[in-house]
C-alpha cells in the first residue's frame, strides 16, 4: 500500500471508531438506540470511513494540500485574524447558507440548489441524532400528551404533541422531502431542457444523485402517507423500500458528486489564501509589468508544478519561470512566436533572393 | 457522443483581422450562453492591428487539470478539456495562473471557473464550434486535415509548445510554414517581439516623405 | 416647422438609443426554437447567409447557414448580433405625430391618421407649389421591391422629379465609373475569382473592417501564391500584412493609377492585344500619364518611389489579378476619377472578364447594387434605364400603363434636395431608410434645412435622429419583417426570407407606402397584395435593360441560392462573370464583350486634381472618415445592439504618433477637432497606423460626437458624391472632458 493510502485509511479508521463511540455514548450505552435502525447505522459508519478516506487521499494531492495546509496559515496568521473572523462569518452566511455565488450562476439553478442544500440540511440534522440515540423523546409524567426533548441523554424543552410546535417537530421529515423534491424538480427541468447541459452530462454524475434523492424523499414521504390516511397498510415493505434508498445514497456519498459537499469548504481556505495574498502584494508580470496574481500563489504554483513533474522553468534570467508571464502576455507570446516563425519564413525567402515579383511562374 | 475524430480545430493567428466575430458569436454557444469562452486582444494597439486570437489548446497533459486542487477539470474521451464541473471549482485560479496559453476565465462573480470547450454541445453533435464557423479571415478553422491541406498549400498544422524546459502537445493544431524549418512552437522566442505587420513613419533623409515600416513584414 | 420639440435627452429617453442584450429566450440554453428561417445579414453589401432561430414571434439568435455559397456560415460581429434588433425596446409599433406636450416630443397616433394626415401635407404642398416641391428620401437598404416601388410611387403617384436615395454616398462614385468604361454598373466578378489571382490590388477599401467576409477570400489568394497590394492612408488589419502596403495621401489616388499605368506603358507591361481587340481611348490616356512620372506621383501621393515602381511591376507582370475598392478611392469630389483610374490600370492589364482576373467595387449598403438599378435614384428608372431617355421612358411608361409624357423629367441628387430646401423650392419630404443627420457631411446645415420644412413623414421601424425631426413617423418593418430580393455586392440576386411579423401598428414599408396613395386617392399601380406581385413586375419593366431580371424568379433563387443578373430569360442561368465571349448583352448584340454598340470598354483620362479643401496654415490636417467593424452605416440598428456598442462604444480620433507629439495629445486624451464647418470634441488613439499628416474618425454617431459635423459637403461633378475623405481640420487638446459627456454623466 502506498504510504498515502496509508494514511488515508488510518484516518478513516479513527473517524469512523470516533463515530462509532459518540454513538455508543450518545445513546447511552445503545438505551437509547432503536435496533431497528441498525442498517443505517452501519451505512452511516461506512459513509464516514468513505468520506474521511477519500478526503484524505483528495488533500493529498499537491496543489490541494497546499492549499489546504496555506488555508489554514493565512487564515492564523499574525495581523490578519480578525478581519479573517469576519470574513469567515459573512461567507458562511453569503457563500454556504445563502449560495450566493451560485445565484449569480443562474436564478433556477440557485432555487433548485437552495431547496436541495437545505432540504438534506434538515433531514440530516433529524435523522443522524435520531439514528444514532442522541435525540430521543420522552413522555412527560403527570402531562399526557406532552413530550420532552433529550439530547445525548441530557432532557430539554417539552412541548404537546397538539401545538403547532409538536406537529411541526413530528412532521420535520415532511419538510425536509418537499424541499428537497422541489429542488430535484427544477434539477431535472434544467438538465432536460438545457441543450449546454445536455452536451455534457452523464449519467452516473448528474442524475443519479437526483434520483437517489427522490427516491429517499419520496419513499419517506410515502410512509408519512401510509401511517397517518392507510392505517399503515403496506408499512414493512415502504419501510425497507426506504431504507434501501437512504443506505445505498450514504453509501454512494463518498464516490459521486454529492462528496462536493465536503470538498466545497475548501472555497473558505481559498478566499483568505485570496485575500491575505493580495494584502501582501502582487507579482508584476516579467514582460509587461502589470500586477497579475498574488506574489504567493506564483511561487506556490512553482513549486506545485514540480511536485506535479511540469518544470516551466526558462533559461533566460528575465524570465527564470514561465510561471512570471500574465495570461494575457502568454496570449500574445504564443501568437507573436507564430507570428515570428512565418517571418522568419519570409525573410529565408528573401535571402534565398526568391523575389517574389519575379516569381510569377512558380506553380501555386 | 464525441467529437468526430477527423474533425480538428487549426488556428492561423497571422489571418485575424481582430473583428471579434469570434467573441461575440462565442457567447451564443449554449455550453456557455452569455459568456465569451475566446481571448482576442491586441499585442499593442499603439504599434499595430494585429490581435492575438486565442482559444482553449487542448493540451494531451492539460496543466489546469494537474494543478486543481478541486479535481474539476475533465478530459473527455475525444480529447476536449472541458470547464470546471460547477460543483466542485472553488474558484481558486490555479488553473487560470497555470495555464501556459492563458486560457482559462475566472468568473468571479460566479465563484466559477469557465474555459473554451470547443463548444462541446456543437462539436459533440457534429457541427462545428462557433467561433471556427463565423472567423472571417478563417484564423479559426475547424475541418479535416485533407480540407486543410487543400485549403492552405503554404502552411502546415504544429501542436507542440515549448516554453522553456517544458514541452505540451495539444489537440488544436496551430498553423506554421510548411517548408520552415519549425515544427514546433518555441513561444519563449516572442519575449521580446514587437507585434508584426506594418507601421508608418516619417523617413528623416526622404525629408518627411512619409514611407511605411515594414519591419516584420516582408 | 421640423425641428426637434423637446431636449434631446428627453427624445433620447423615450425613443432611444437604447442598448439590448440578449435574455429571457434569448439567454436560455434550454429554448427550442419553433423554426430556422434562411435569409441573409441585414448589415453591408456583402449579404451573408444566415438562419434565425426564431420562437413566439421573436427572433432568438441565429445558426450559421454554412451551405449558402458566399459566406458559407462565416459572420462578422454585426451579423452575429444583428437578431438582437427586433423585439427592441425602441422598436416603433405605432404611428407618431409631433406633439410638444407628448413625453418625448411624439405622441401616438391611429395608424390611419397618421397616413392620411401624409397624404393631406402631399396634396396640399404640391398643389400650392408644384409637384416637385415634395420630395422623396429613400435607401438602399431596402429590398429591390420596395426600391423599386420607391421609384414608380415617386414618379407615378407624386411625379415629382426629386426622388433620391442614400446610394449618393455610397456607390454612385463606382457606378458612374463604372458605365462610363463598361456601360455596366456591376461586380464584374464572382468573389470565388479572387482566390484564383496572382495579384490581389485593393484601393481605398477597410475590407477587414467594412467587408470582413471578403477577408477569406483576399487571404485564400494569398495562401494560393498571391501577393497582396493595399493602398490606404492606414494601415488596415488587411494591410497589416501585406505584400506591398502604398501609404497614399487621401485624395490623390488618380495620381497613383496614373503613376501605374505610367509605368505600365514604359515597361511594356500593358496587354496591347487586349487594347486593341477590346478598347478604346488608350492613346489619350497614355498621352495624359506621361507626366506621372515616379517621381512626381511620388510626390502628390507620398508614397516612396521605390514602392511606386514595386507595385508597378508587380501589377504590370502578373497573369491574372483581381483589383477591388471601395469608399476609399470613391469618397472624394473626383471620386468617378478616381475610379476610372482604378479602371486605366485594369483595361491596360487586359486582365477582366476571365477566370480569375476581375476587377470590382464593394458595395457597401445591403442593397447598394439592387437598390441603384431600378428607378429611386434621381435620374433612372426601372432596369437600370435612364430617366431622359425616352426610349426608355416609353418601355417604362407601357409599364406601368401611363403616358411617357406623365412620367417627371430627370431630379437632383439627395445633397441637392437640401439645398433646394433651402431655396424654398422643396417644402415637404418624405423619408424611409435614410438618416442624413448622421450620414450626410456638414451636418448641421442639414439640421437646419430639416427645420425649414413646411412638413416631414418619416417611415422607420425606430425613430432614427432625423425622424426626430419629423411631424408624422410612420412603423415601417425590420429586415426580418418582409420578404423580397436583393442584389449583394458580386451582383447575385438573392432572396430575404419573413421570419417575424411586424408588431403593433409596424407593417411592411411597400404597404405604407401603398395606403399613402390610396389616401391620395391613386391607387392605380399601388395594389400590389404580395412582394413577389412587385418583383414579377420589375422582372417585366427591367426586360430588355442593362440591368435584366427577367429570368430570374423567386423559385430560381431559392433553388440555386442567387441568380447573378443580368439574366434575360427563364432558361438563363445567370451570369456570374461578366465580359465573357459570348454571355449576354443587350447593347453591344455580339460586336464585343463591353456594354456599348461596338462592345468596347472605354479608357478614360482620370485628371488629378486636389481635393475640394486642401490643408493650409489654418487648418494644417487632413481628417479622413469611414467605419468600424462594429457599427453599420448612421448606426440607427447596430448604437442599439449592446454587444456591438461594447466593443467600440465612442468615436475616436486616430492620430499618428508623431503629429501627437506635436500637437501635446496623449493616448486617450480629449481631443478637440475643428473644421470650418464644426467641431467635436473626441478622445485621441495615438496609433502608428496612420499617416502623420492624416486623422481619421469613424462617423457612426450623432450629435456632439458626429464626424459629419466637420466634414465638406463638395460634391464630385458626376456622381455628387460627397468628399467624405477629405477634409481640412485643426486641432488641440481640450482643456477638460466635453459637455456632451458631462451631460450624459449627470443624467
Amino acid at each position: 500500500m502506498k504510504r498515502e493510502v496509508m494514511k488515508a485509511v488510518a484516518f478513516g479508521t479513527v473517524a469512523t471508531i470516533v463515530v462509532a463511540f459518540l454513538i455508543v455514548a450518545g445513546s447511552r450505552n445503545l438505551a437509547h438506540f432503536d435496533a431497528a435502525l441498525v442498517g443505517y447505522t452501519f451505512a452511516v459508519l461506512f459513509a464516514t470511513f468513505g468520506i474521511v478516506y477519500r478526503y484524505a487521499m483528495w488533500l493529498q494531492r499537491p496543489p490541494t494540500a497546499l492549499y489546504w495546509r496555506r488555508g489554514w496559515q493565512m487564515f492564523l496568521k499574525r495581523g490578519h485574524r480578525r478581519r479573517n473572523a469576519a470574513m469567515w462569518g459573512v461567507r458562511m452566511v453569503k457563500d454556504v447558507a445563502l449560495n450566493g455565488f451560485i445565484r449569480n450562476r443562474d436564478l433556477l439553478r440557485w432555487a433548485a440548489h437552495l431547496l436541495l442544500m437545505w432540504g438534506c440540511i434538515l433531514a440530516f440534522a433529524i435523522t443522524i441524532p435520531l439514528v444514532f440515540g442522541w435525540l430521543h423523546f420522552g413522555t412527560v409524567t403527570g402531562r399526557p400528551g406532552w413530550y420532552r426533548a433529550f439530547l445525548f441523554g441530557f432532557p430539554s424543552f417539552t412541548f404537546s404533541t397538539e401545538s403547532a410546535i409538536g406537529f411541526i417537530i413530528f412532521h420535520g421529515l415532511v419538510w425536509a422531502s418537499i424541499l428537497v423534491i422541489g429542488g430535484v424538480m427544477l434539477a431535472v427541468r434544467r438538465r432536460v431542457r438545457d441543450h449546454g447541459a445536455a452536451a455534457l452530462e452523464r449519467f452516473g454524475e448528474d442524475f443519479l444523485p437526483l434520483i437517489l434523492l427522490f427516491g429517499v424523499s419520496m419513499t419517506g414521504l410515502m410512509l408519512t402517507v401510509c401511517y397517518t390516511w392507510l392505517d399503515g397498510y403496506g408499512y414493512e415493505f415502504i419501510a425497507i423500500l426506504h431504507a434501501i434508498t437512504v443506505i445505498f445514497t450514504l453509501l454512494w456519498l463518498p464516490f459521486g458528486k454529492l462528496f462536493h459537499v465536503f470538498q466545497r469548504m475548501a472555497q473558505l481556505g481559498v478566499s483568505f489564501y485570496r485575500d491575505v495574498g493580495q494584502r501582501e502584494g502582487l507579482a508584476p508580470c516579467r514582460r509587461c509589468g502589470v500586477g497579475y496574481a498574488t506574489s504567493m500563489h506564483v511561487a506556490d504554483l512553482i513549486d506545485v508544478e514540480r511536485t506535479l513533474g511540469f518544470d516551466y522553468a526558462v533559461a533566460d534570467p528575465r524570465i527564470g519561470h514561465y510561471q512570471h508571464i500574465c495570461p494575457a502576455c502568454r496570449r500574445k507570446m504564443l501568437v507573436l512566436s507564430q507570428g515570428r516563425i512565418w517571418a522568419d519564413e519570409r525573410r529565408g525567402f528573401d535571402r534565398e533572393g526568391a523575389n517574389r515579383a519575379g516569381n510569377l511562374d512558380t506553380p501555386n | 457522443m464525441g467529437v468526430p475524430g477527423n474533425m480538428e480545430f487549426f488556428i492561423d493567428p497571422s489571418r485575424c483581422i481582430g473583428c471579434q466575430a469570434c467573441v461575440q458569436a462565442c457567447s451564443e454557444c449554449d455550453t456557455h450562453k452569455g459568456h465569451a469562452m475566446i481571448h482576442l486582444e491586441y499585442i499593442d494597439r499603439s504599434l499595430s492591428t494585429q490581435t492575438a486570437p486565442v482559444v482553449c489548446m487542448h493540451c494531451d497533459i492539460p496543466t489546469c487539470a494537474e494543478v486543481c486542487p478541486a479535481d474539476a477539470i475533465k478530459r473527455t474521451a475525444d480529447g476536449v478539456v472541458q470547464s470546471a464541473r460547477k460543483p466542485r471549482c472553488i474558484a481558486c485560479s490555479n488553473c487560470v495562473m497555470a495555464c501556459p496559453f492563458g486560457v482559462p476565465k475566472m468568473q468571479v462573480e460566479m465563484e466559477l471557473m469557465m474555459k473554451c470547450d470547443m463548444c462541446y454541445d456543437r462539436t459533440s453533435a457534429g457541427l462545428k464550434p462557433m467561433c471556427a464557423t463565423v472567423c472571417p479571415s478563417q484564423a479559426l478553422f475547424f475541418g479535416t486535415r485533407e480540407e486543410l491541406a487543400e485549403l492552405r498549400p503554404r502552411s502546415r498544422p504544429a501542436n507542440t509548445f515549448h516554453f522553456g524546459n517544458q514541452t505540451i502537445t495539444t489537440k488544436v493544431n496551430m498553423l506554421v510554414p510548411k517548408g520552415g524549418g519549425a515544427a514546433s512552437v518555441n513561444v519563449i522566442d516572442a519575449f521580446d517581439e514587437e507585434p508584426v505587420g506594418m507601421s508608418i513613419s516619417i523617413d528623416p533623409l526622404l525629408a518627411g516623405m512619409y514611407v511605411e515600416d515594414q519591419r516584420n513584414a516582408s | 416647422m421640423a425641428t426637434i420639440p423637446k431636449r434631446t435627452s428627453d427624445v433620447i429617453d423615450h425613443f432611444g438609443p437604447h442598448v439590448a442584450y440578449a435574455h429571457g429566450k434569448r439567454l436560455d440554453a434550454g429554448a427550442q426554437a419553433e423554426c430556422l428561417v434562411k435569409t441573409h445579414c441585414c448589415f453591408c453589401g456583402q449579404q451573408c447567409g444566415i438562419q434565425l432561430k426564431v420562437k413566439d414571434n421573436t427572433v432568438i439568435g441565429f445558426e450559421p447557414w454554412t451551405e449558402f455559397p458566399f459566406n458559407r456560415g462565416k459572420l462578422c460581429p454585426k451579423g452575429v448580433k444583428r437578431y438582437l434588433q427586433g423585439s427592441h425596446p425602441d422598436r416603433l409599433a405605432t404611428a407618431l405625430a409631433r406633439s410638444e406636450s407628448a413625453p418625448g416630443g411624439f405622441a401616438s397616433i391611429a395608424y390611419r391618421d397618421a397616413i392620411s394626415r401624409v397624404a393631406a401635407e402631399i396634396e396640399r404642398i404640391q398643389s400650392a407649389h408644384g409637384n416637385d416641391a415634395f420630395a422623396v428620401l429613400s435607401g438602399a437598404s431596402l429590398t429591390t421591391e420596395k426600391a423599386y416601388l420607391m421609384g414608380k410611387f415617386a414618379h407615378m403617384c407624386l411625379r415629382t422629379s426629386n426622388i433620391d436615395y442614400n446610394g449618393r454616398l455610397c456607390m454612385v462614385s463606382a457606378g458612374a465609373a463604372n458605365k462610363k468604361a463598361f456601360g455596366i454598373d456591376r461586380a464584374a466578378n464572382p468573389w470565388e475569382d479572387i482566390p484564383r489571382a496572382d495579384v490581389v490590388w485593393i484601393s481605398g477599401a477597410n475590407i477587414a473592417e467594412c467587408a470582413p467576409i471578403t477577408t477569406d477570400y483576399v487571404w485564400q489568394a494569398r495562401e494560393n501564391g498571391a501577393q497582396i497590394i493595399v493602398v490606404d492612408p492606414r494601415v488596415t488589419p488587411i494591410a497589416r500584412t501585406c505584400d506591398l502596403f502604398l501609404p497614399v495621401k487621401p485624395g490623390r489616388d488618380i495620381a497613383l493609377f496614373n503613376g501605374i499605368l505610367h509605368l505600365m506603358i514604359e515597361n511594356g507591361w500593358v496587354d496591347q492585344l487586349f487594347v486593341d481587340r477590346y478598347t478604346t481611348g488608350l492613346d489619350a490616356v497614355a498621352e495624359h500619364v506621361q507626366q506621372w512620372t515616379p517621381k512626381r506621383t511620388a510626390e502628390v501621393t507620398g508614397i516612396a518611389e521605390t514602392h511606386i515602381r514595386r507595385a508597378a511591376e508587380i501589377w504590370g507582370t502578373a497573369r491574372r489579378s483581381f483589383l477591388l475598392h471601395a469608399r476609399g478611392i470613391e469618397h472624394h469630389s473626383h471620386g468617378v476619377q478616381n475610379v476610372l483610374g482604378a479602371i486605366n490600370i485594369v483595361l491596360a492589364s487586359g486582365r477582366i472578364g476571365r477566370p480569375g482576373c476581375g476587377y470590382a467595387t464593394i458595395t457597401g449598403q445591403a442593397n447598394g447594387q439592387g437598390g441603384r438599378e431600378h428607378g429611386q435614384k434621381c435620374d433612372q428608372l426601372p432596369g437600370g434605364r435612364d430617366l431622359g431617355n425616352p426610349d426608355h421612358r416609353a418601355h417604362v411608361a407601357s409599364v406601368w400603363g401611363i403616358e411617357p409624357e406623365s412620367l417627371p423629367q430627370p431630379g437632383v441628387d439627395a445633397y441637392e434636395i437640401f439645398r433646394k430646401i433651402e431655396r424654398g423650392e422643396i417644402r415637404g419630404l418624405l423619408s424611409i431608410c435614410f438618416n442624413p443627420v448622421v450620414s450626410l457631411p456638414d451636418n448641421n446645415y442639414v439640421r437646419r434645412m430639416l427645420e425649414k420644412l413646411e412638413f416631414y413623414g418619416a417611415i422607420d421601424f425606430f425613430l432614427n435622429e432625423t425622424a426626430r425631426h419629423a411631424n408624422i413617423v410612420l412603423p415601417g418593418s425590420l429586415h426580418e419583417e418582409d420578404e423580397g430580393t436583393v442584389t449583394q455586392a458580386e451582383g447575385r440576386v438573392i432572396k430575404i426570407n419573413k421570419a417575424v411579423e411586424p408588431p403593433g401598428d409596424a407593417r411592411q414599408d411597400w404597404r405604407i407606402i401603398q395606403d399613402i396613395a390610396a389616401a391620395l386617392g391613386r391607387e392605380r399601380g399601388f395594389t400590389f397584395t404580395e412582394p413577389r406581385e412587385i418583383f414579377d413586375e420589375l422582372r417585366a419593366a427591367s426586360r430588355g435593360g442593362v440591368c435584366d431580371y427577367y429570368g430570374i424568379t423567386y423559385e430560381k433563387i431559392e433553388n440555386r441560392l442567387g441568380v447573378f443578373w443580368p439574366c434575360p430569360e427563364l432558361e438563363h442561368e445567370g451570369t456570374p462573370r461578366l465580359f465573357e465571349p459570348g454571355s449576354w448583352n443587350p447593347i453591344a448584340r455580339g460586336s464585343g464583350p463591353f456594354y456599348f454598340p461596338d462592345g468596347r470598354a472605354r479608357f478614360n483620362v482620370a485628371a488629378y486634381s486636389p481635393p475640394a479643401e486642401d490643408v493650409d496654415e489654418e487648418y494644417p490636417i487632413i481628417l479622413t472618415t469611414g467605419r468600424v467593424v462594429s457599427q453599420f452605416l448612421s448606426g440607427t440598428q447596430t448604437r442599439r445592439i449592446g454587444p456591438l456598442v461594447d466593443q467600440y462604444s465612442e468615436p475616436r480620433v486616430e492620430i499618428h504618433p508623431t503629429l501627437a507629439a506635436r500637437l501635446g495629445i496623449r493616448d486617450g486624451a480629449w481631443t478637440r477637432v475643428r473644421s470650418r464647418r464644426g467641431e467635436c470634441t473626441l478622445r485621441a488613439m495615438v496609433v502608428n497606423t496612420i499617416r502623420p499628416d492624416t486623422v481619421f474618425i469613424p462617423y457612426h454617431w450623432p450629435d456632439a460626437r458626429s464626424a459629419n459635423q466637420l466634414t465638406i459637403a463638395a460634391q464630385d461633378p458626376i456622381s455628387k458624391i460627397p468628399e467624405y475623405k477629405v477634409c481640412a481640420v485643426r486641432l488641440c487638446p481640450a482643456e477638460s472632458e466635453p459637455a456632451y459627456v458631462r451631460e450624459e454623466t449627470k443624467r
